[in-house]
């Protein structure tokens, strides 16, 4: 549904985008991770037909995003990282606005705005947008991505700031979302909240994506070349000698040690310390979380 | 370019003037002040008719042709009237135009609706072309309610202006509405170029100063004098005077007075003369380039040749507009230019 085809954008001769290429099957929510400057909203922006790409291209269910902008923008909708609306205007009549650009009649407007607004829980609320908080706003950006019923729906740092009850409302709207079959690209650094809703994800550094694939197939990626382990033992152990170990850090009275391997060698341990008569206190193989996984990937692709 | 986004833009945009504060209070000073303008007109218009018909009622009882001839050009106009409501209209108008453009992209911007505006299915020119035909829509609507106004405080006064007036009334209404729209179309340049409101206001009225106050001065005799040098020194001692008027339809004459004691050689007389006519001669182009740089010069110009005093010596329109056809052009090609720049600069506007 979404694919980047070796796409490039440059800014003053540094590449903010670098030989990007991306696919992204329809239905899939897919998360966008990277660090700040990573390239993510250029991506974006290019995504949505607002910045042409230097070079390469970017194609929304087939169709090429420079050459054909306004059939593009038709089946996507977008929310930016810094929702603006018209201060001046009420929720309705921002929503109002933006349905007119989809040519959708009066009464369709009408119907269409009332269940977004519920959707997002605006509802009821009367005021004009000026005076919103920074949540309701992005409620609101919410609300006006999904507008006109789009086939991609595109947002940027979409939990930026949400309280706790807008993130879990945004959940569930994606979730929705996805059960419809409508793809979601979500750019975000808020690793948990691409980890809770996202079915896959990309991993940008320096305006390149240096990984992509499921989640699973990400932490084992990570997980390739080391494992930390965690020994903690009654009394205290020897220095634990293997080649799988590549590094090794023990407390001062050697009773506890934190152990990097290149594979899992837990069962290893387990036994040298068996032979040595030394009862384990604890023996634990570190999981890395999203953010590890991320933090390496980006260790990676910036060194 | 759809219709469809130009005219959803454009219609927001012409709705957000007629309900924006700023209109409301500019439009109201500029329908008072026309009021005013033209309720002291009406009054002047009705006296000096009075004063006419007067003198011409001597002329016709005393059967002096040579009186009567001279009263022929001095018929008074109902567009005099109009006169010292255009004065007014320069200085409200251009206002009026500033602040009707100056944050129409910066307010975008500030907001941060501008890129979700450019994400909805609409080319970029129908966004700028869209913010301009909205804003020349309520600034047309704004002129023609002066205007109708003005023709019913006429009305109210028993004027009524026959054909040729009402097609000079016409002519005051556009060129009113061209000065307002070319600051207008100013104020929109500079709301694409700057980051912020405040800026493009700031910018704005440092080129309105630079266009209606400072380019004008070139043609003030002293600066002028100090810039391009003094008028040539007459030959004698004698007491000289010449008298020198430019506009579209006046012909620029220099006459020198000698007095009968004087003794000058001819020669020098006569070379003093050559040298006073190309020296006003360069004056004239200078006035007419800076008049031609200046909207609210041109404005002028064409203001106070619609609203002559009517008779026999005034020029038909036609050809009066003719004569005025650099002024004209002048008043179209600025907001025409401006709004090209801010055209070609908002089509280039770095979204990020």
């Amino acid at each position: 549904m979404i694919r980047c085809d070796r796409l490039t954008r440059v800014y003053n001769g540094i590449p903010a985008v670098d030989d990007l290429c991306l696919e992204i099957p329809a239905g899939e929510v897919f998360g966008l991770l990277g660090p700040n400057g990573a390239g993510k909203s250029t991506t974006i922006l290019m995504l949505v037909g607002l910045i042409q790409p230097t070079s390469g291209a970017c194609f929304i269910d087939g169709v090429e995003v420079a050459a054909h902008p306004i059939e593009v923008k038709k089946k996507i909708g977008y929310m930016p990282e810094d929702v603006g609306f018209y201060a001046d205007l009420t929720a309705e009549e921002n929503l109002d606005y933006a349905a007119r650009f989809y040519g959708l009649k009066e009464n369709e407007r009408r119907t269409r705005v009332g269940d977004l607004l519920a959707l997002v829980g605006l509802d009821g609320v009367g005021t004009k947008v000026g005076g919103y908080s920074k949540g309701m706003r992005q409620r609101l950006g919410l609300a006006r991505a999904l507008v006109n019923d789009p086939a991609v729906v595109i947002l940027d740092e979409p939990t930026a700031n949400l309280d706790p009850r807008g993130v879990l409302d945004y959940r569930r709207i994606v979730r929705e979302l996805a059960e419809r079959g409508t793809t979601v690209l979500v750019s975000s650094h808020i690793l948990p909240e691409v980890s809770k809703v996202c079915t896959s994800v990309g991993i940008l550094a320096r305006g390149k994506l240096i990984a992509s694939g499921d989640r699973e197939m990400l932490s084992r990626a990570a997980l390739q070349d080391r494992v930390t382990i965690d020994v903690e033992t009654m009394t205290p152990m020897p220095r634990l000698d293997s080649p799988e170990i590549l590094s090794a850090e023990y407390s001062q009275d050697a009773c506890s040690a934190r152990i990097v391997a290149k594979n899992d060698i837990s069962a290893l341990i387990a036994e040298t310390l068996y032979a040595e008569g030394i009862l384990p206190r604890r023996l634990a193989v570190e999981k890395p979380d999203m953010e590890d996984i991320l933090l390496s990937y980006y260790t990676e692709g910036t060194a | 370019m759809t219709a469809t986004g130009l005219r959803i833009i454009a219609g927001k945009e012409f709705s957000d003037h007629l309900r924006s504060r700023r209109f409301h209070l500019l439009f109201a000073i500029l329908a008072v002040v026309a009021a005013v303008g033209m309720i002291t007109g009406a009054v002047q218009y009705s006296k000096d008719l009075s004063d006419y018909n007067a003198v011409q009622m001597i002329a016709e009882g005393d059967d002096d042709p040579t009186l009567a001839g001279n009263l022929a050009g001095m018929k008074p106009s109902v567009l005099s009237a109009y006169s010292q409501m255009g004065m007014l209209m320069a200085g409200i108008g251009v206002v009026l135009g500033i602040a009707m453009g100056f944050d129409l992209v910066t307010r975008e911007k500030e907001s941060k609706s501008l890129k979700s505006l450019l994400a909805y299915p609409v080319f970029r020119d129908e966004v700028i072309n869209g913010k301009a035909l909205g804003g020349v829509g309520a600034i047309a609507l704004a002129m023609g309610v002066v205007l109708i106004v003005s023709v019913a405080i006429m009305a109210l006064f028993g004027i009524v202006p026959n054909l040729d007036e009402l097609v000079r009334i016409l002519v005051f209404g556009v060129a009113s509405f061209l000065l307002v729209f070319t600051f207008f179309a100013l104020a929109l340049l500079m709301s694409t170029v700057s980051k912020d409101s405040g800026s493009a206001l700031l910018y704005s009225l440092i080129v309105m100063i630079v266009l209606s106050s400072f380019v004008p001065i070139f043609a003030y005799t002293p600066v002028y004098s100090a810039v391009f040098g003094d008028a040539p020194t007459p030959p004698g001692m004698s007491t000289y005077s010449y008298q020198q008027s430019s506009s579209a339809y006046m012909v620029t004459t220099t006459k020198v007075g000698v007095q009968a004691s004087d003794t000058i050689d001819p020669e020098a007389l006569a070379e003093y003369e050559r040298a006073s006519r190309e020296y006003m001669n360069q004056k004239r182009t200078i006035t007419d380039i800076v008049t031609l740089v200046s909207p609210t010069g041109n404005y002028q110009t064409i203001l106070g040749a619609v609203s002559q005093p009517a008779g026999d010596s005034t020029p038909w329109l036609g050809n009066l507009l003719g004569a005025l056809a650099c002024n004209v052009i002048a008043l179209l090609a600025m907001p025409a230019a401006f709004f090209a720049l801010a055209w070609v600069r908002f089509m280039r506007e770095d979204i990020r």
